[in-house]
């Protein structure tokens, strides 16, 4: 139903009438979302259309809105850089206005205590240029540094390459400021008390522990207007001198770092060389990052990549080259690692142990990777991960599937089905057959190690229906061949739910282990959301489908 | 062309908003991180160039209409091309530019533009100009330098094309003089043409093809029958419309082939490393260089190509023969520097946003005509950037930046002079 | 009731010995006296399940407890009438230890002086608060938030805490973290693989958060998997000293941003001769030997190349050290190195080190960061003289936690509860100083007991909301540890 001039004409009056619209067109540009292809009735691109999409400037004018919603019976979708389809409306019987957070926009950092305060339209790059600048760093979540922080640490996941030395968003957290559905404003921690963002949790239990888990509500609970996260010392230069032909930035190595591919003889010394990164603590940033192009490509696409005159058309003759196919061999189970140093006696002596681990497992450095030009690409790309859109480079369509975090030698067990499960869905052309282990994933899912988690990169055309299909089918594929060899299902699993009915979903989650997860949570937002303003990507089961 | 032969690239846009920003990579700071003045003023995710190309899909599949506010969103955009070096840090396969070019010339043909676009090209079709002004006075800015003339029967192999902004606009009188003098100086033989015929680019971006055909067709003739093999200007929208926009205009084998086409800061620069120029006085200023996005992005050279997309590896885009890829990189960004630091006395201080991440000045794509306050809040944005690295002076190389720069400085009285960069040269010669 | 408790955990482990009732009827806080009713001893977890689902079906009150005395907080005293203990003691099994993955599975009775020579066995450790008491249990003390020495390890102020298994106060069996995803058995998950390492979710929800901070107001924690760290080969412990607190900021935010070190913690004599003394005559030595404040510094290698990775440390302290014209020394005056290894390594003996000087013993403790310590010691005892309490007789401790980036700053405030006087002196400073320190603004009291909560909760009024809202979910009836905090 579309709003009512009513609430349009208070929309107007708490943003300003240039602040919202619910024009067709603009409202358009809100519903198209990557992915939606592959939940949407006839592979359509876009998500349910919004009511109005409002753009907020500060926490009183979220708040009027919310209040709003409440009054006028209408769904509140806050989004940060809003990529990913749940930033979307979800449900085409709602009538949701989307919260466009994008004029929420200022951050500022506390250079002595190594806190960054920002609000919701701060993304990844800019928080990180200004901690450069100021010799500390921060965290920068897997999906890159376009996307917003207060978004990944508060609503979604927070974890990226990083995650092993400086943390994920949520254990980085510091406070956050919350407008619950029903208009109150909670701010966690001593940001609750009055005392700044010291500490983020409590009092006594910590509140934050209804405002994200393991993944956030992704705005299906409220809105995020602010937070703070801790960040990370950065004993390198500070005036960030970036080199080189776009696309092949690069980033001089300081003289305390080392950057490196390593390759690995086995999936055994790979759990192995992780274990013994993880006990020595070495690894400032550590990832499984080249391989999202697939392993039988991987290496001659980044060889191309890296030369500026050199397009994809340019893959298949550097493939042919001297040396290339045994160069794609050797990296076959090779990963990423970056060392920081505080001072060159440090650095010297992650060398050492780098190379004893390297001996211990069998594993080498890649010689050609660790060259001036791949090094130093290598640097900038997993510093400021401003290249992450290459998911997406082979043909425009990609999808995620795979990626349970557990123990190495527990992700180990599932790579051989993953890969040849890629490898058979791709085997008819209608996805990019770039060899079965397209797996890209950080070194550890949370600080200091513990679990890791290898995610398949699958690339599909969504301009082509047959290649959007083939897609849809290896999600649904993926999930059976986890289910086979005794694995939960993966992050396809989160993606193919948006495309389930409420129906279907409630049943899921009534069917899960421990049910009480989702029957906690929907009494927790009967408290916060007594008027139903938000919507189930805060999961929970209605009391009639409760087991 | 048609919508239509953008449906792909609209399916295949992620909305990943890479668009919206310089290369991350480039990012040095929060406040000077934005790439596209567009959606930075009007904030809805349609005025981005991703936003657009849904706008397009949306239109493409019925969803919506042309209405004022499609209007707005297809034309409120410099056309500066961030979006499309940003874009194509990571996808080989998108054309963000010239989706957003040919969105325009859909609504055109239409008959849905700005409502001054059809008095601007009125003012092209009767008076051979955007502004309307006689054509009489084109030359009128030469006066006094006893510069060759082109007349009938006269033969030049180097044209100076001033370009209509610098032709007619007095404040920007001392900027085209000066370079000219500077050539002079340096004993180049070049003629410039009393009735300089308007490089008409800007009915291009505006979406009237067929004008643009027929004045660059016009132009081609007129330069082939004069003998002209190579082209100066000091203005980048020319430089740009000519280097890149006649090639296809002029068609492919024609007999009426592009000439070599130069900006003033590349002879320049040229003639300062072959000692025909001899920068003497000191010039004691600290300088900072913007990039006009006509110059830099997308002074790149043209490639010519007529393929088809292609798959290889099952779905993997790629294009039979390779595509050329504009990346925005190999535009011309050395060549101002170089003359810049070739003036004993100046000192060059960059912003954060340059090269093929620079910021647009805010008068291309005709904003400055269509949407003057959107135009003025870009360029007062480009200033405060400049202000902010301590320079003297902010100095550049295309009219339409000038004079948005000159006016902004004015307005927001900052204290920052506004000089092209052959007119700095000239104060050492 | 009796009966019907015996009914539940056998004859042997209900307790209803007068004397028994009064050992836990008070602490050494300032808490009311109120007597439990019974107090019973779990064997496991299903017994714990019963003895919810008999506290809702009978409205009594329940106090979990799992560490021996002394308790020091008041948050397992009872504050109604009626309630019974739940002593988790006899819940001492180490269920699993896996030096592979760094993790170990216990039972709320796990003691530190039992865990730490278990996990030595396996070349582990669990990072100690600051020299715990023998009989403290390791699960409780995480739960509560108690800071821990090790700030490089420090990764949420949660750690190292992962996943629990709980008994909510509506009786429902839970498992937080990563195994709250699957079969709610721990032999099942391990089985298959898994952890128990991540401690977030499941969902949206962080339910060991929930428990964290909670007094044991929401439910009863039966098991939980706590990450471990390897035993250094090779260690060292220096210390840094200074006349005042404001000459050790600045390089302890240096060593904190550099993850130099291991044990970092910053302690005046007062305190350091309470950690470290005997008995009054060895305590009065040290008082006068020892420096105003001590930057403590422990230095650890492990795994490959220790001794090196203990060398090329000492040296990057050493740097920073001197860049401050401070001096890096091997002892102190008066102790040596190996004594204060002695308490950051070891479990303390009785009586508790808190109360050797004057049998009692006040904290004042929150959270803060380290540029803001100067102005609250300035606060605290300008609060010490105005109430007459000997200002050198108030300890300091600040523990850096968080990597850093906040800091545990206590005042440890001894005297003698016999004396009427000196008691009632104390507690006035004690609420005093508290009340004074949450006004200015950067002192945060994240763990609100005794009566920190009715201040805490009424500034922070969205919070309490919240937290009853839970309250009401986890524990509809009110039965566990009722009028703790805000409920």
């Amino acid at each position: 139903m579309p709003i009512s001039d009513e609430a349009y004409a208070a929309l107007e009056d708490i943003v300003g009438k240039e602040n919202v619209s619910r024009n067709p067109a603009i409202m358009d540009g809100y519903a198209f979302q990557w992915l939606a292809d592959l939940v949407r009735p006839n592979l359509s691109h876009f998500m349910p259309r919004p009511v109005a999409a409002v753009m907020p400037a500060s926490t009183e004018e979220v708040q009027a809105v919310v209040r709003l919603a409440n009054k006028y019976k209408l769904k509140v979708k806050p989004h940060g850089t809003g990529w990913y389809h749940w930033a979307a409306p979800i449900n085409d019987e709602h009538d949701t206005m989307q919260l466009d957070m994008r004029r929420m926009n200022k951050m500022e950092i506390d250079e002595k205590n190594g806190i960054a305060i920002v609000e919701p339209y701060v993304i990844h790059a800019q928080l990180h240029a200004e901690a450069i600048k100021r010799g500390w760093t921060c965290t920068i979540i897997g999906a890159g540094c376009s996307c917003s922080v207060l978004a990944a640490a508060c609503a979604f996941a927070g974890m990226g390459p990083a995650g092993f030395w400086m943390g994920g968003h949520s254990e980085n957290l510091l406070g956050m400021e919350w407008v619950t559905p029903s208009g109150e404003i909670v701010r966690s921690g001593s940001f609750g008390s009055g005392a700044g963002y010291v500490c983020g949790e409590g009092p006594g239990p910590s509140v934050r522990g209804v405002m994200r888990g393991s993944i956030g509500q992704r705005g299906g609970l409220g809105v995020f207007t602010r937070c703070a996260v801790k960040l990370a010392h950065w004993p390198g230069r500070t005036d960030w001198p970036v080199t080189g032909t776009v696309p092949a930035y690069r980033l001089p190595i300081d003289e305390t770092f080392r950057v490196y591919t390593l390759a690995m003889p086995s999936w055994d010394a790979w759990a192995d060389a992780y274990h013994k990164i993880y006990d020595n603590e070495i690894g400032f940033i550590f990832h499984r990052q080249f391989n999202l192009a697939g392993a039988d490509l991987a290496p001659a696409f980044w060889l191309m990549y890296t030369d500026p005159t050199k397009q994809l058309s340019d893959v298949p003759a550097i493939l042919e080259e001297p040396g290339v196919a045994e160069l794609t061999e050797e990296m076959r189970m090779s990963f990423q690692i970056v060392l920081a140093g505080r001072s060159k006696a440090d650095i010297e002596l992650q060398d050492q142990v780098l190379d004893d681990i390297l001996a211990e497992v069998g594993g080498w450095k890649v010689e050609r990777y660790c060259e001036k030009d791949m090094a130093e690409f290598t640097n900038l790309a997993l510093n400021r991960l401003g290249h992450k859109h290459l998911n997406f480079v082979w043909a425009g369509g990609y999808l995620g599937s795979w990626m349970q975090a557990g123990p190495p030698d527990w992700v180990k067990g599932y790579v051989p089905t993953a890969s040849a499960g890629l490898e058979r869905d791709a085997k008819d052309g209608l996805l990019v057959q770039c060899g079965g282990d397209a797996m890209m994933g950080p070194g550890s899912a949370y600080p200091g190690g513990g679990n890791t988690c290898l995610e398949q990169f699958v690339s599909y055309d969504p301009a082509d229906e047959a290649s959007t299909r083939a897609g849809i089918k290896h999600m649904e594929d993926a999930i059976t061949d986890a289910v086979s060899i005794g694995y939960p299902p993966g992050k396809e699993a989160a993606y193919l739910e948006m495309g389930h009915s409420d129906d279907r979903i409630f049943k899921d989650w009534a069917g899960a282990k421990q049910p009480f997860t989702f029957i906690f949570q929907r009494k927790f937002k009967e408290h916060v959301d007594p008027n139903d303003v938000g919507d189930r990507m805060y999961n929970y089961i209605p009391e009639e489908y409760e087991p | 062309m048609a919508l239509e032969d953008f449906k792909a690239d609209a399916l295949r846009c992620t909305r990943c908003s890479y668009c919206k920003w310089i290369p991350f990579d480039l990012v040095k700071s929060h406040q000077f991180a934005k790439g596209c003045p567009s959606v930075d003023y009007n904030h809805f995710h349609s005025y981005s160039a991703g936003g657009r190309l849904v706008t397009m899909l949306s239109l493409m599949q019925g969803r919506s209409e042309v209405d004022d506010t499609v209007v707005d969103v297809a034309f409120k955009c410099q056309l500066c091309g961030n979006c499309d070096v940003a874009c194509k840090v990571c996808r080989y396969d998108m054309e963000p530019l010239a989706a957003l070019r040919e969105f325009r010339r859909t609504l055109n043909e239409q008959g849905r533009v700005p409502e001054v676009y059809p008095k601007l090209i009125g003012n092209l079709r009767e008076a051979g100009n955007f502004a309307g002004l006689p054509q009489a006075d084109k030359a009128t800015w030469a006066d006094g330098l006893g510069l060759k003339r082109l007349g009938a029967g006269a033969k030049a192999p180097v044209l100076f094309h001033a370009g209509c902004r610098f032709s007619f606009d007095p404040t920007l009188r001392s900027a085209v003089r000066a370079a000219a003098n500077v050539f002079t100086k340096a004993g180049v033989d070049f003629s410039i043409d009393p009735d300089e015929a308007c490089c008409a680019g800007k009915a291009y971006d505006m979406g009237y093809r067929d004008d643009f055909t027929t004045a660059a067709a016009a132009n081609l003739e007129n330069w082939a029958t004069a003998g002209i093999t190579t082209i100066v200007t000091p203005c980048a929208t020319c430089y740009s419309t000519f280097k890149r926009l006649y090639p296809d205009a002029a068609g492919p084998g024609a007999d009426t082939p592009v000439p070599e086409i130069l900006h003033t800061t590349q002879l320049a620069d040229r003639l300062l490393k072959d000692g025909s120029l001899k920068p003497s006085k000191r010039v004691p200023l600290s300088v900072t260089y913007h990039d006009p996005c006509h110059l830099g992005r997308q002074g790149e050279d043209y490639e010519a190509w007529n393929g088809k997309e292609v798959k290889i590896y099952g779905q993997a885009v790629v294009y039979d023969p390779p595509r050329p890829r504009y990346i925005g990189a190999n535009g011309v960004y050395d060549a101002p520097r170089d003359v810049l630091r070739a003036i004993p006395g100046v000192e060059l201080v960059e912003m954060e946003r340059s090269r093929e991440g620079a910021w647009c000045c805010g008068a291309g794509g005709n904003v400055r005509e269509a949407y003057p306050e959107f135009n003025a809040w870009t360029a007062g944005k480009r200033v405060e950037e400049a202000k902010s690295t301590g320079a003297e002076a902010l100095v550049t190389a295309c009219s339409g930046c000038e004079k948005n720069f000159a006016e902004a400085v004015a307005t927001g009285g900052i204290d920052l002079e506004v000089l092209d960069v052959l007119e700095l040269l000239e104060r050492s010669l | 009731m009796t009966r019907d408790l015996v009914s539940l955990v056998g004859g042997t482990q209900v307790l209803d010995d007068r004397d028994v009732l009064a050992s836990y009827a008070s602490d050494e806080s300032f808490v009311l006296s109120i007597k439990p009713r019974a107090v019973v001893r779990p064997g496991g977890e299903d017994e714990v399940h019963a003895l919810v689902v008999w506290a809702n079906r009978t409205g009594t009150p329940l106090v979990p407890v799992s560490s021996g005395a002394p308790h020091f907080y008041g948050d397992s005293v009872p504050s109604v009438p009626g309630a019974v203990m739940v002593d988790l003691s006899r819940m001492d099994k180490i269920i699993k230890v896996d030096s592979r993955n760094r993790i170990a599975v216990i039972e709320p009775g796990v003691t530190y002086r039992q865990l730490q020579p278990a996990l030595a066995e396996e070349g582990l450790a669990i990072v100690p608060p600051l020299y715990p008491r023998a009989n403290k249990s390791v699960v409780a003390s995480l739960l509560e938030r108690q800071p821990t020495l090790i700030p490089r390890y420090n990764y949420a102020l949660t750690e190292p805490l992962r996943n629990c298994g709980v008994v909510w106060g509506n009786e429902q069996k839970f498992s937080t973290g990563e195994s709250g995803n699957g079969v709610p058995d721990i032999e099942t998950q391990w089985n298959a693989g898994r952890r128990l390492l991540e401690p977030k979710g499941p969902a949206q929800t962080d339910f060991f958060r929930l428990l964290t901070g909670a007094q044991g107001t929401l439910g009863i924690v039966t098991w939980a998997s706590v990450r471990v760290q390897l035993i250094p080969d090779s260690r060292k412990t220096l210390f840094v000293s200074a006349p005042e607190l404001d000459d050790l900021v600045d390089l302890s935010y240096r060593l904190t941003r550099l993850r130099l070190g291991d044990e970092l913690l910053i302690v005046n004599a007062a305190y350091l001769t309470a950690l470290l003394a005997t008995d009054s005559a060895e305590a009065a030595v040290l008082r006068a030997a020892l420096p105003a404040w001590t930057l403590v510094i422990g230095i650890g290698g492990r795994a490959l190349r220790a001794g090196q990775r203990v060398a090329v440390t000492e040296q990057d302290i050493a740097g920073e050290v001197a860049a401050r014209g401070l001096e890096l020394q091997p002892a102190l005056p008066g102790m040596t190195s190996s004594r204060v290894d002695a308490v950051l390594g070891g479990v303390a003996a009785d009586p508790h080190w808190k109360l050797r000087a004057k049998g009692g013993v006040a904290d004042i403790f929150f959270h803060t960061t380290l540029e803001n310590a100067p102005g609250h010691l300035a606060t605290m005892l300008r609060a010490a003289a105005a109430h007459e309490y000997p200002m050198a007789d108030v300890g300091v401790y600040l523990q850096p936690q968080h990597q850093g980036v906040s800091y545990h700053m206590e005042f440890s405030l001894p005297y003698a509860p016999e004396d009427k006087a000196d008691a009632a002196k104390a507690r006035a400073l004690y609420s005093a100083a508290s009340r004074r320190l949450m006004a200015e603004g950067a002192a945060y009291f994240s763990r609100p007991y005794g009566e920190w909560a009715d201040a805490v909760y009424n500034h922070d009024a969205a919070a309490r909301d919240i937290l009853r809202a839970v309250k009401k979910i986890l524990d509809p009836n009110n039965i566990l540890n009722p009028s703790k905090l805000c409920f």
